[in-house]
């Protein structure tokens, strides 16, 4: 029975009242707006306050400093929201709907797919131009997804969670060894997209944005309606079936826009990978276990993250930088050991 | 789950189990692994022969067999001896390195996933070596910062691990954190080389026996013969782990120290074949299964079937990366593309059970 | 009238084995409905298949007059609820959340929570009596406590159809009856329909109106309690004779299966197992003390059983007894050795623990898990030998598992895998056999084939043998020694006769009840009695 034994302190933080959980997250918004702040103003070229606000508010073409605030940290800020918000509750939503605390948007191969699309376009067509990048990367993640997802549930048992992430796995191997032969093959388009492979949120367009912002949008309020959904499904396949909901098309519904939101993700910022997996446990402890509450601050957090991250980056190199996706995966990972080593773990 | 078993002609029967004594060693052997492991060791040396009549300049087999007993032609021994033999030993070594270190940690963690591509410690090899590659330092040390690289991570994710004991799930959960971080300084290190060091480096990610040479056959004859042995030896406590921490202690294992060797002897063997040939992916993580689907559960003889099974496949992929494709690839593409359709079908054959 | 029944259906998991075949059964309205039988005869899987969660291969199910499965499946959760066996809660959720979650099937999408969603709420945690718990989270509760959260989500779905799987497996007998009066509660008071799958007869025997008995997957026997829980009844369905006997309270009928031990053989002049006593010992996991400064002398080649609530630290104690926990203070002895000192392939030939929940990996055999016993005697050099071979092939035969013996492990049942594990403990020859719950999971056929055997072993050789138990009437039949322990301590100890008393069974269980005769020991046998004296139902 030693199972049974509690983490008190993450007990007491579950059982805040909804006030609390509420002036968290009021607080977390507020972070996240001056994270946004510093995001537009640091850099290779330091911006003051008044320029940064300047440039969104009342922008005059003529200043210099205005113009890379609109021209170059304005997008990237925005994307990082986007795909910060996207890959925390794709994340929530993937470990909500397979119980399992590794699970992350990129267990169904989205990222592999669409670095095979993007590979692919460039080896064969000849394809330089980043603008056109996002849709075969979205293509490419789409199309993997639902092969990873067909593989997965062949047989009577359905898409089990286990057998999601097996699929996963190997097809996700064998995209990435063709690859790597693509890669060895031709240093061009090695020389091209090896930029793009780390995910990155610097001289991404903002038109690259807008071509994905619907699937952004329908992904992040049709995950943030079916947070109840999402709770129930949380307590395993017999029980959600008592109480009456269909498990497999909600798995189905899930995976969907979740591979809407990593797509739409990766397809803008490359692979970016930990924010998935990390953000939903890092909100947990304030949030405890409700979906609800869960996705509200994913949302918040996600962007706070991954903004943080890409500031990081910026100032560790300056005058250069280090690509956000280093960075999130240099940050997460140590946090993921944390977990593992904080927790009792039982056997997986 | 077992109708299928219940109907297979073996259920219920006494397998062909001997017991064997010679001199101080006694130890039990499975007759049909026996013979599996001989059967599969005809195949290899077979396609090995093969192997060494292959090339831009093809080989009658008399020659080649000349060549191997010493009485061929000057050519025929520079191109057997010279050219093809090392490449063709190091694919028959580097092949059972990898899937007898698949097998240790498969067993040891209980997990059917876990290789050691997953829990990152090719990850630190690669990192060490693709530092190596682009900041353009002498290529012939690149094997022992490779190695370094595999046990600076085999070390890290050990001791991030301990907790009073080493808990399987917690190894999985570091590892793959630890994978994480040797990835993305790779990756950063690939972005800010120049074009043909970062070319280089992936060629080497890819992992190749491409030009081997007498040396690396050497370090890798070494390392066999020292850790074979003790892996064989291990599979007898490795049995016993399989049941769980309780029964191991209830029958008095000390159970830290079998894992401590377990881990060593699984990471020598990884470390040493990605320093020789890049971290080839999918023989770590698919053999095990083969050789357990084949022979039966995890122990000594299964051990070495599945080294066999191993060589084969890492032979048979560089083959067919060097002579039967239009453009050359690397044993390490190959050998995913084959792995992961058979793993997929496996999948689709075990689908009921998970 | 009838709501809920199964028409000639017949069930099968993915490997076309049926589980259930042709079976008709119509649950009567109003009343409880238990359905026992041996594990694996399909009791679970029936019960799933009559809430939905499992399509028949043939036949239907029947809910109000219509196909369950041409039904939606929220307008099912609305009159039909399954509580699963054991289900596991989000980490941390509030009892009251987990309750609110049951009104799941009556919401819609975007809804907000309505006044009658509350009213069910506050209904289920009353009915419960969760009510002062229900800020508190789900891991926290105790077994009995835990099992109520379920059961009050269960209720919020308010559904007249209340359908539980082993609604008091793991539960000690304060907890079952806490659990059990609340079923008879929610029939009597609240005229819900309730069908339990039970593995204790005399529990069914508490609560149901019918009983439903299944053996190979299918009904062998029906009708009420007192006509189905008859000595040849259930010796036909789990192959064990029983003994009755009257409980005074209830003047219902209490089934004991009976063991083939002979009461009457004494111990062996000479056991070959030692003493075990433990001074000041204190342990627990991390830095949470279970067990404390626990005085206690394990008479030698006798067998004890140590028995208490759930989780007073009886397993606990067990572990470090075996060296599978350090103490924090004191220490333990086996024959005046402390446990702690000296290689531990030492202790593993002088002492042997069956712990609870042990794994194999697939497509091990029988004869090669039960070799594992001989570890302590072998080195990597000499793996085997002609001792080694004799030790395994007699354990093997003591344990009567020769015909399993070149048989996968996954393939056995409960109990023949439970006699592989005991066969791998014999095989270490030791003279000290710890055994932590070895009865869980298994059908009262299986329990008492296993405590035979654990008899033998003791009565053959004088082995010093150590067990914890939860159910009373076993441990003092088996035992020539109980402990009791409450709160990780030891409460009383000494013979069967002297520590099983209506006063200590109040004390430490908290559970009210009258001391019985074992008709076959006489040996003390506990019948609880009712906490509030429950109202006869008019008619």
């Amino acid at each position: 029975m030693a199972v049974a034994e509690t983490d008190a302190r993450s007990a007491w933080l579950g059982a805040m009242p909804r006030v609390t959980k509420m002036a968290a997250l009021l607080l977390l918004t507020g972070l996240l707006l001056v994270m946004c702040l510093v995001s537009l103003r640091v850099g290779s070229i330091g911006i003051t306050n008044d320029d940064a606000l300047n440039a969104i508010f009342d922008y005059s073409p003529e200043s210099y400093e205005q113009t890379v605030v609109r021209s170059l940290r304005l997008p990237r800020t925005v994307i990082g929201m986007g795909v910060g918000a996207a890959l925390a509750v794709a994340g929530a939503a993937m470990q909500a709907a397979t119980r399992n605390p590794l699970a992350g948007p990129s267990i169904l191969g989205v990222n592999s797919g669409a670095a095979f699309g993007v590979v692919t376009a460039v080896f064969f067509a000849q394809i330089t131009d980043p603008l056109y990048f996002v849709w075969f990367a979205f293509a490419g993640g789409l199309a993997t997804s639902a092969l990873v997802y067909g593989i997965g549930s062949v047989g009577p048992g359905g898409a089990s969670p286990v057998k999601l992430a097996l699929a996963g796995v190997i097809v996700s191997a064998l995209l990435g060894s063709w690859l790597t032969a693509l890669l060895l093959l031709d240093q061009q388009t090695l020389d091209v997209v090896r930029f793009w492979l780390v995910g990155s949120l610097a001289g991404r367009d903002l038109d690259v944005f807008y071509n994905v912002l619907p699937f952004f949008a329908i992904g992040i309020v049709g995950t943030m309606l079916i947070g109840h959904q999402l709770n129930i499904l949380s307590m395993g396949e017999d029980t959600a079936r008592s109480l009456g909901m269909q498990t497999g098309r909600m798995r189905l519904l899930v995976a969907v826009l979740v591979v809407l939101l990593a797509g739409a993700s990766v397809a803008v910022a490359g692979p970016i990978g930990f924010v998935g997996l990390a953000v939903p446990h890092m909100v947990r402890s304030l949030s405890g276990p409700d979906y609800r509450w869960v996705l509200a601050y994913s949302l918040v957090v996600g962007p706070l993250l991954l903004l943080s991250a890409d500031v990081a980056g910026r100032i560790v190199a300056k005058p250069s930088e280090v690509q956000v996706g280093i960075i999130t995966a240099v940050v997460g990972a140590p946090f993921l050991i944390a977990i593992a080593r904080r927790r009792r773990i039982a056997e997986l | 789950m077992s109708s299928r078993l219940l109907a297979s002609p073996e259920f219920g029967k006494r397998p062909p189990v001997r017991f064997v004594q010679l001199g101080r060693l006694a130890f039990r052997v499975n007759i049909r692994v026996l013979l599996l492991i001989g059967i599969s060791a005809l195949a290899l040396v077979a396609l090995a022969a093969w192997a060494l009549t292959l090339g831009s300049f093809r080989l009658p087999l008399a020659d080649v067999l000349g060549a191997l007993t010493g009485s061929g032609t000057d050519d025929a021994n520079f191109i057997v001896l010279d050219l093809r033999l090392p490449r063709v030993l190091v694919a028959l070594m580097i092949g059972p390195m990898l899937a007898m270190s698949g097998a240790i940690f498969q067993g040891l963690v209980r997990n059917p996933l876990v290789s050691p591509d997953i829990i990152g410690i090719n990850a630190g090899a690669a990192l060490f070596a693709v530092f190596w590659i682009v900041t353009g330092r002498s290529l012939q040390w690149l094997p022992i910062v490779a190695f370094i690289g595999a046990v600076v991570a085999a070390m890290s994710i050990y001791i991030l691990s301990w907790q009073g004991n080493i808990s399987a799930a917690r190894l999985i959960l570091v590892g793959i954190g630890m994978n994480a971080v040797f990835s993305a300084g790779t990756s950063l290190l690939i972005i800010r080389a120049d074009i043909n060091d970062a070319s280089r480096a992936v060629l080497w990610q890819a992992g190749s026996v491409y030009a081997s040479t007498w040396s690396d056959v050497r370090v890798l004859l070494t390392t066999l013969i020292i850790l074979v042995p003790s892996g064989i030896g291990l599979m007898w406590a490795l049995r016993v782990v399989q049941l769980g921490d309780m029964t191991a202690r209830s029958v008095g294992m000390p159970l830290e120290r079998t894992r401590l060797a377990l881990i060593l002897v699984g990471c020598g063997f990884s470390a040493v074949a990605v320093s020789i040939a890049g971290p080839i992916g999918f023989v770590a993580l698919m053999i095990p299964h083969l050789a357990r689907m084949i022979a039966g559960p995890i122990g000594g003889g299964v051990l070495v079937f599945a080294g066999i099974l191993g060589a084969l496949l890492v032979l048979g992929s560089d083959m067919i990366g060097q002579h039967a494709l239009p453009v050359t690839l690397p044993v390490g593409v190959i050998t995913a593309a084959l792995g992961a359709p058979y793993f997929l079908f496996l999948l689709y054959r075990m689908n009921t059970q998970l | 009238m009838t709501r809920l029944q199964a028409e000639n259906v017949t069930l099968a998991y993915s490997n076309n084995v049926a589980v259930v075949e042709e079976l008709s059964l119509a649950i009567a309205d109003g009343g409880v409905t238990s359905i026992i039988g041996p594990n694996g005869c399909g009791k679970s899987t029936l019960l799933r298949a009559l809430a939905r969660l499992m399509t028949p291969r043939g036949g239907t199910v029947i809910l109000d007059g219509e196909a369950i499965h041409s039904q939606p499946t929220k307008e099912v959760a609305k009159r039909l609820c399954l509580m699963p066996q054991q289900p596991d809660a989000p980490e941390s959720i509030t009892v009251e959340d987990l309750t609110r979650r049951g009104r799941y099937p009556h919401q819609s999408m975007l809804q907000p929570p309505t006044r009658k969603d509350q009213i069910a709420i506050e209904r289920a945690l009353t009915l419960t009596n969760m009510v002062e718990l229900r800020d508190r989270s789900v891991d926290e509760l105790s077994g009995g406590q835990r099992q109520r959260a379920w059961i009050s989500m269960a209720l919020a779905q308010d559904t007249p159809l209340l359908l539980l799987d082993e609604p008091t497996t793991y539960l000690d007998i304060a907890h079952q009856q806490e659990v059990l009066e609340l079923v008879e509660k929610l029939n009597q008071e609240d005229e819900r329909t309730i069908v339990l799958v039970l593995h204790d007869i005399n529990n069914a025997a508490q609560v149901s109106d019918r009983v439903v008995a299944m053996r190979a997957g299918k009904i062998i026997g029906e009708g009420s309690a007192r006509a189905v829980l008859t000595p040849e009844r259930l010796e036909e369905v789990f192959g064990v004779p029983c003994d009755t006997v009257l409980d005074p309270d209830s003047h219902r009928l209490i089934s004991i299966p009976r063991s083939r031990i002979d009461t009457a053989r004494k111990l062996p002049a000479n056991p070959i197992g030692p003493p075990l006593t433990a001074e000041k010992l204190s342990s627990g996991y991390g830095k949470q003390r279970i067990v404390t400064e626990v005085d206690l002398a394990v008479p030698k080649g006798q067998i004890t059983a140590i028995v208490g609530p759930n989780a007073c630290g009886k397993s606990t104690l067990l572990r470090t007894f075996a060296r599978l926990l350090a103490p924090m203070d004191g220490v333990a002895y086996l024959d005046e050795q402390p446990v702690q000192v000296g290689p531990h392939r030492d202790l593993a030939k002088r002492l042997t623990v069956l712990a609870q929940g042990a794994v194999s990996p697939a497509g091990v055999l029988v004869e090669d898990l039960v070799a594992v016993g001989r570890y302590p005697y072998q080195r990597w050099w000499r793996q085997w030998s002609d001792a080694d071979q004799q030790v395994v092939d007699e354990a093997i035969d003591a344990t009567g598992i020769d015909n399993l013996r070149w048989r996968p492990i996954e393939t056995l049942s409960g109990g023949q895998r439970q006699r592989v594990w005991l066969a791998l403990a014999l095989a270490q020859e030791t003279g000290t056999l710890l055994l932590d719950e070895p009865t869980t999971f298994l059908d009262i056929a299986h329990q008492i084939e296993v405590l035979d055997l654990v008899w033998e072993l003791n009565r053959s050789e004088g082995r010093t043998v150590v067990m914890v138990l939860h159910d009373l009437g076993q441990a003092s039949r088996y035992a020539d020694f109980i402990v009791a322990m409450k709160d990780g301590r030891v409460v009383a100890a000494g013979t069967p006769e002297e520590v099983i008393t209506e006063r200590l069974v109040a004390d430490v269980f908290s559970v009210r009840s009258k001391i019985g005769r074992d008709p076959q020991t006489g040996s003390p046998l506990v019948l609880p009695t009712r906490n509030q004296p429950v109202a006869v139902p008019a008619g």
